[in-house]
C-alpha cells in the first residue's frame, strides 16, 4: 500500500535527517504515488517518512505519517484485514477515531495493548511506530513476511526503509556485500537475512525491533510465528473449514475504496480466488490475465473457461515479444534486490495499473500450504539420500547432469542442503568457476547463511511446506510480488496467506492436506463444486512465459554478454544451445548488468 | 555469540510451576537471540511430549523436541546433539549427569546450569557435587540462591551469574479494570473491603508459604480494620484444606477468609486487580515470580526476608520485607499499608528496569556471550 522510511540519529542535525529521509522516500515514490509526508521530532533527532498508495480511506485523512492522541506516530505499509472488528473492540474500550483508515486502528490498538497489539493484527504490514512519551520506536513486520522492512543499526543510529535502494543517501550503509553473487547463483535470489549491503538487514517476519531513544539500544522480539502440528484429522471437516476460511479471507482481502482486481493465470489457485471473489463483489470485480501468441505457453483457453463462469470485467492482454524486449532493461532496473524471476509479475502489474486497478488478488501461497510443488513428492528421497556419506554425493559434483550436479548440496546439513538439492540453481563447483573463486570459499559462504532451524521432527511433506514457505515463497515470490507491483503503483494481496488460513492449514494432518492422486487434490476436493474440471484436470503451468525463446533472441542480452567475462560467455553459449535454464541465465544477466562480476 | 545452543529441560509446557515458566521464557529469549545473531537454538524436554509444544506462543515447535519420559532416548539424543553445540544450558540440577557426560565427550562445549531454589540449596552427594564443578557457569535466579550455592557447594563466585526471573512477555497489560468489580462481587466484596491476596500451591508437605502466619496476624488486624479480607487461591491437597479450615474456624476468621482453590490463568489478572495487597511471607522461594506479577498489577507487596523473595522486592525498595517467622512484623506491615496504601504502591519504573522481559533477555545474552 505504501513505502516507508525513517531515521533516528542523535549526532546528525535534524535538517539533515529530514533531507535524507525525504530523499529515501523519493527513491521509493513508485510505490506511493498518491501522497507523501514526513513526521519530525526535533528533540529526538527522529524523522519518519511515507509515500502513500491509497486504498482504504482515500481522503487526506488517511495521510501519513499519522498521529494518534498527540503521542503515537506511524508510517505504515500494508493492509489490516481485520481492522473493522478491531475498531469495534477498541471503541467499546473507549477509543475515539477521527478517520476511516486501518492506520488509525493500528495506532489505537498500540495505545491500548502496547507491543501485545501486534499479535492481534491480521493482515500484511510493515510499519514504524513512535511513542513520543516513552521515546520508543517500534519497527514491526507481519508474520508471513509479506511486506518488506529493511534496517541498519550502528552505534546508536537506526535507519529503515521498505526497499534497499532507499538506503542510497545514507553513505555508511552502502558497503557492498561481496558475497551476494554466490547466493544469487545458488538460489536464484538472495535469502534472508542476507542483502546486497553488508550493514542492511531485513527485519525477521513476525518480529518487532524496539529502539529506545534514551539508551539508543535495540531489542528484537518475536510476536508471532507459524508452526506445524497434526491437530485436525477429520478430512470432511478440514474441507469445510478450509472453504470457509478461504472465503472469509477473500472477502476481507477485497476491502478497498479503490478498484480491485484478481489475477487469473488459468491455474487452480487463482481460479479458486477468482471464483470466491466473484461471489462477494459482482460490480467492481475485474480479472486480469496475460496470454501469448506462442500457444505452448498460453493459458488462454483455461482462462476463458473460468471467465465464462465468473462473468465479471475481464481483461486479457496479449503480451508480444517486442514489448518484452523493450521492457527488459526497465525490468532489471525495477528490481530492488536481485532476483532471477519477477518478470511475469512486472507485466501483469503494468497492465493492472493501465486498467486503473490499485490492488490485485493473487493465488500466491496455495502451493506452499497444500503441496503444489514437485518438491513435496521428492523430499522423502532427498532426506534419505542426505543420510548417505559424503562420498556418494560428491560423485555428482562434476557431472554434466544438472540434478546430479546439485547432489553435492546434500552434503550440507538440514533443510538447506535439501532445498538446494531440489531447488537450487548452480552447484558450488559451477559457482566457483563462474566467479573465479575456490570451491571451499563458496561452500563456506553457503554454509554460513542462512541459518535455518532443524526440522527433523516434522512429517516430511510438512518439511517441504516449511522449506517452500520460508525459502522460495519468502525470498522469491513475495519479494518479487512486492517490488514488481509497487514499481507500477499496484498492491498485490494474497488471500492464501491470511493468518487464519495459514494457522488452520498448518494444523491439518499431512495425509489429508497433501492427499493425492493429483497435486493439490485437497483443494480440488474442497472446491470441486465451484471449479470447472478443465481447470484442475490439467498440468500445472503457473505463470509461464516464453522466456527462454525471448531471452534467446534478445539483442540487449547479447550485447551485455558480449562485453562480459569469459565464464559468463561460456554460460551464455550453453543457454543459447538450450543447455541452461532461462532463470539461471537471468542470474548471470543481473550479475553483469549490475557489474558485480 | 555461540552458533548453536542446546537447552535441556525437564518440562516446559506440560506443567505450570515456576521452573516451567522460566523454561518457556528462556526458550523464547533463546529463539530471539538465534534470530538476531544468526545462530541456532534447540530445546529438548525429557518429560514433555512433542505435542505439548503445539500452538505455544513462546517459540516455534520446530525447535523443540519432547521425549515424553523416554529418558534413555533423551540422554542419548542430548549427547549426540551436544557434540555440535557450543553451549548447553541445563534447566535443573536433575539434568546435571547429562551435562557432566556431555563435558566428558565434548570438553569444549560450555555447560551452564540454572539454579532455582530448594532443589539446590541442600547438601548434595559427593558425586553430584563433583559433577556440579564441571559446569562452566551457573545461573542462580536470585542472590540468595547464589550465596547459598557458593557457601554450601563451594562454587567460586565468578562462576555464578545471577539472573533474576522476569515478567512473562505475554502477561496481559491489565489496563481493563472491568474485571475488578465483577470479581469482587463474586467473592462477596461489595463495600470498602480491603483484600489481602495469596496465590500459591497449598501443600501439606511444603508449609513454607507463610499463609498460616498471615491468618494469625489477621486476628489482630481485623480488630482495627474490620473491613479486612483474605483470599487464598491456588490448588490444594485435602489435608492442607482441612488444616486451614480448622485454623480459620479456631481463629474466628470465617467471615474474613476465603479459600478460592485453583484459579485459571485466564482470570489471573482479574484476581490481581481485584485485590488490594499481595502477601506471602514465605521461607523457601528461589525467587518468587508471583511477587513481580502482583506488583506489575499495582499491588503493594509483603514478602519474607529469608529467601529469594528479597531479590523480587529489590531488597525492600519495591515492597515490604518481613521476618516470616514474626507474626507481629506481618501485622505491622499489613497495617502500615492499610493506613497509607498510596505510599506502598510499587515503583513501576524500578520494577520494569529490573524485571522486564527485555532486561532479562539482555542479561541472558550477556551471560551466554561472555563466558
Amino acid at each position: 500500500m505504501c513505502r516507508i522510511a525513517g531515521m533516528v540519529d542523535g549526532k546528525l542535525a535534524i535538517g539533515d535527517i529530514e533531507n535524507i529521509v525525504a530523499e529515501m522516500c523519493q527513491l521509493q515514490k513508485h510505490g506511493g504515488p498518491d501522497d507523501g509526508g514526513l513526521y519530525t521530532s526535533e528533540s529526538d533527532h527522529l524523522v519518519l517518512g511515507n509515500r502513500r498508495l491509497a486504498l482504504i480511506d482515500l481522503s487526506s485523512e488517511g495521510h501519513m505519517p499519522m498521529k494518534y492522541q498527540d503521542r503515537y506516530f506511524i508510517t505504515y505499509n500494508g493492509e489490516l484485514y481485520n481492522f473493522l472488528a478491531l475498531k469495534e473492540e477498541l471503541i467499546k474500550l473507549g477509543h475515539e477515531f477521527k478517520n476511516h483508515s486501518d492506520t488509525e486502528v493500528i495506532l489505537a490498538a498500540f495505545s491500548q495493548w502496547n507491543f501485545q497489539s501486534f499479535a492481534r493484527l491480521k493482515g500484511m504490514f510493515a510499519f514504524a511506530l513512535w511513542d513520543n512519551d516513552e521515546k520508543e520506536l517500534f519497527l514491526v513486520r507481519d508474520s508471513a513476511g509479506i511486506k518488506p522492512l529493511y534496517y541498519s543499526y550502528n552505534n546508536g543510529k537506526l535507519v529503515f526503509a521498505s526497499e534497499t535502494r532507499a538506503f542510497a543517501p545514507v553513505k555508511e550503509t552502502q558497503e557492498n556485500n561481496r558475497q551476494w553473487p554466490v547466493y544469487l547463483m545458488a538460489y536464484g535470489y538472495i535469502p534472508e537475512p542476507v542483502t546486497t549491503l553488508t550493514s542492511v538487514k531485513p527485519l525477521h517476519k513476525g518480529c518487532f525491533l524496539k529502539y529506545d531513544n534514551s539508551t539508543k539500544n535495540i531489542s528484537l522480539q518475536s510476536f508471532a510465528h507459524y508452526s506445524y502440528s497434526q491437530k485436525f484429522e477429520d478430512a470432511e471437516e478440514a474441507k469445510i473449514q478450509t472453504a470457509k476460511l478461504l472465503d472469509d479471507s477473500v472477502k476481507r482481502h477485497l476491502l478497498a475504496d479503490a478498484p480491485v482486481g484478481v489475477f487469473l493465470s488459468g491455474g487452480l489457485d487463482s481460479g479458486i480466488i477468482a471464483t470466491l471473489a466473484a461471489r462477494h463483489k459482482k460490480t467492481d470485480l475485474n480479472t486480469l490475465s496475460i496470454y501469448f501468441e506462442e500457444t505452448d505457453y498460453s493459458e488462454k483457453k483455461f482462462q476463458d473457461i473460468l471467465i465464462n463462469q465468473i462473468k465479471c470485467n475481464n481483461y486479457q492482454y496479449l503480451l508480444k515479444e517486442d514489448e518484452f524486449h523493450d521492457s527488459l532493461p526497465g525490468i532489471l532496473n525495477s528490481m530492488d534486490m536481485p532476483s532471477c524471476d519477477g518478470i511475469n509479475t512486472w507485466f501483469i502489474c503494468k497492465y493492472a495499473a493501465s486498467r486503473g486497478l490499485k490492488a490485485v488478488l493473487s493465488g500466491l501461497g496455495g502451493d506452499e500450504l497444500f503441496g503444489g510443488y514437485p518438491s513435496f513428492n521428492r523430499i522423502k528421497a532427498a532426506i534419505l539420500l542426505q543420510k548417505f556419506p559424503d562420498m556418494l554425493t560428491s560423485m555428482g559434483k562434476r557431472s554434466g547432469f544438472k540434478r546430479l550436479n546439485r547432489m553435492s548440496y546434500l552434503r550440507m546439513d538440514g533443510i538447506k542442503g535439501i532445498y538446494l538439492f531440489l531447488r537450487g540453481h548452480y552447484s558450488p563447483f559451477e559457482i566457483a568457476r563462474q566467479l573465479d573463486a575456490s570451491e571451499k570459499e563458496i561452500w563456506k559462504i553457503l554454509n554460513d547463511q542462512p541459518v535455518l532451524t532443524e526440522l527433523t521432527k516434522l512429517d516430511d511433506k510438512n518439511q517441504a511446506s516449511w522449506m517452500e514457505f520460508n525459502l522460495y515463497m519468502q525470498n522469491q515470490l513475495l519479494r518479487d510480488s512486492d517490488v514488481m507491483s509497487m514499481i507500477h503503483g499496484v498492491e498485490i494481496r494474497v488471500p492464501f496467506l491470511d493468518d487464519d488460513v495459514i494457522r488452520y492449514a498448518n494444523k491439518v494432518e499431512p495425509s489429508i492436506k497433501y492427499t493425492g492422486p493429483r497435486t493439490k487434490q485437497f483443494l480440488i476436493n474442497t472446491f470441486y463444486d465451484n471449479l470447472p474440471e478443465q481447470i484442475w484436470n490439467r498440468p500445472k503451468m503457473g505463470f509461464s512465459f516464453p522466456f527462454s525463446k525471448w531471452l534467446n533472441s534478445s539483442l540487449f542480452v547479447k550485447e551485455l554478454m558480449e562485453n562480459s567475462n569469459k565464464n559468463s560467455q561460456v554460460n551464455y553459449k550453453k543457454f543459447m544451445e538450450g543447455k541452461l535454464h532461462w532463470s539461471h541465465m537471468m542470474s548471470l544477466i543481473i550479475l553483469n548488468y549490475r557489474k558485480a562480476i | 555469540m555461540p552458533n548453536k545452543i542446546l537447552f535441556l529441560t525437564l518440562k516446559v509446557f506440560a506443567a505450570t510451576g515456576g521452573i516451567e515458566k522460566v523454561c518457556r521464557v528462556a526458550g523464547k529469549a533463546l529463539y530471539e537471540m538465534a534470530i538476531s545473531k544468526d545462530a541456532t537454538a534447540l530445546v529438548y524436554s525429557m518429560y514433555d511430549k512433542q505435542k505439548d509444544a503445539d500452538e505455544n506462543r513462546y517459540f516455534p515447535s520446530e525447535m523443540f523436541r519432547g521425549f515424553g519420559t523416554a529418558k534413555i532416548k533423551f540422554i542419548l539424543s542430548s549427547l549426540l546433539k551436544a557434540r555440535s553445540c557450543d553451549t548447553v544450558i541445563l534447566s535443573h540440577i536433575n539434568l546435571l549427569v547429562v551435562g557432566w557426560m556431555i563435558k566428558k565427550i565434548s570438553p569444549s562445549t560450555r555447560i551452564i546450569l540454572f539454579a532455582h531454589g530448594i532443589e539446590i540449596w541442600g547438601k548434595l552427594g559427593s558425586r553430584k557435587k563433583m559433577m556440579l564443578q564441571c559446569c562452566d557457569s551457573i545461573i542462580p535466579v536470585s542472590q540468595f540462591t547464589s550465596d547459598k550455592i557458593q557457601k554450601v557447594h563451594q562454587i567460586p563466585s565468578n562462576k555464578c551469574r545471577v539472573l533474576n526471573n522476569c515478567l512473562d512477555p505475554f502477561l496481559p497489560l491489565g489496563k481493563e479494570k472491568s474485571g475488578r468489580d465483577i470479581f469482587r462481587k463474586k467473592y462477596g466484596y461489595t463495600g470498602n473491603e480491603q483484600v489481602l491476596f495469596t496465590l500459591t500451591r497449598l501443600s501439606s508437605k511444603e508449609r513454607y508459604k507463610g499463609y498460616d502466619r498471615v491468618l494469625h496476624a489477621l486476628v489482630k488486624v481485623k480488630a482495627q480494620y474490620p473491613q479486612i479480607r483474605y483470599l487464598i487461591a491456588g490448588s490444594y491437597d485435602p489435608q492442607e484444606k482441612a488444616h486451614l479450615d480448622e485454623l480459620i474456624a479456631r481463629l474466628g476468621l470465617d467471615q474474613h477468609v476465603i479459600i478460592a482453590g485453583f484459579i485459571d490463568d485466564a482470570v489471573l489478572v482479574d484476581h490481581f486487580t481485584m485485590a488490594d495487597i499481595y502477601v506471602m511471607p514465605s521461607m523457601k522461594e528461589g525467587f518468587g515470580i508471583v511477587f513481580i506479577e502482583a506488583m506489575y498489577y499495582g499491588l503493594p507487596v509483603i514478602a519474607g526476608n529469608k529467601d529469594g523473595s528479597v531479590d523480587a522486592l529489590c531488597n525492600g525498595k519495591l515492597g515490604i520485607l518481613v521476618d516470616p517467622l514474626n507474626t507481629e512484623a506481618i501485622e505491622d506491615a499489613i497495617e502500615r499499608i492499610l493506613e497509607n496504601k498510596q505510599s506502598f504502591l510499587p515503583d513501576r519504573e524500578l520494577l520494569m528496569a529490573n524485571f522486564s522481559y527485555e532486561n532479562y533477555k539482555h542479561k541472558l545474552e550477556t551471560i551466554i556471550e561472555q563466558p
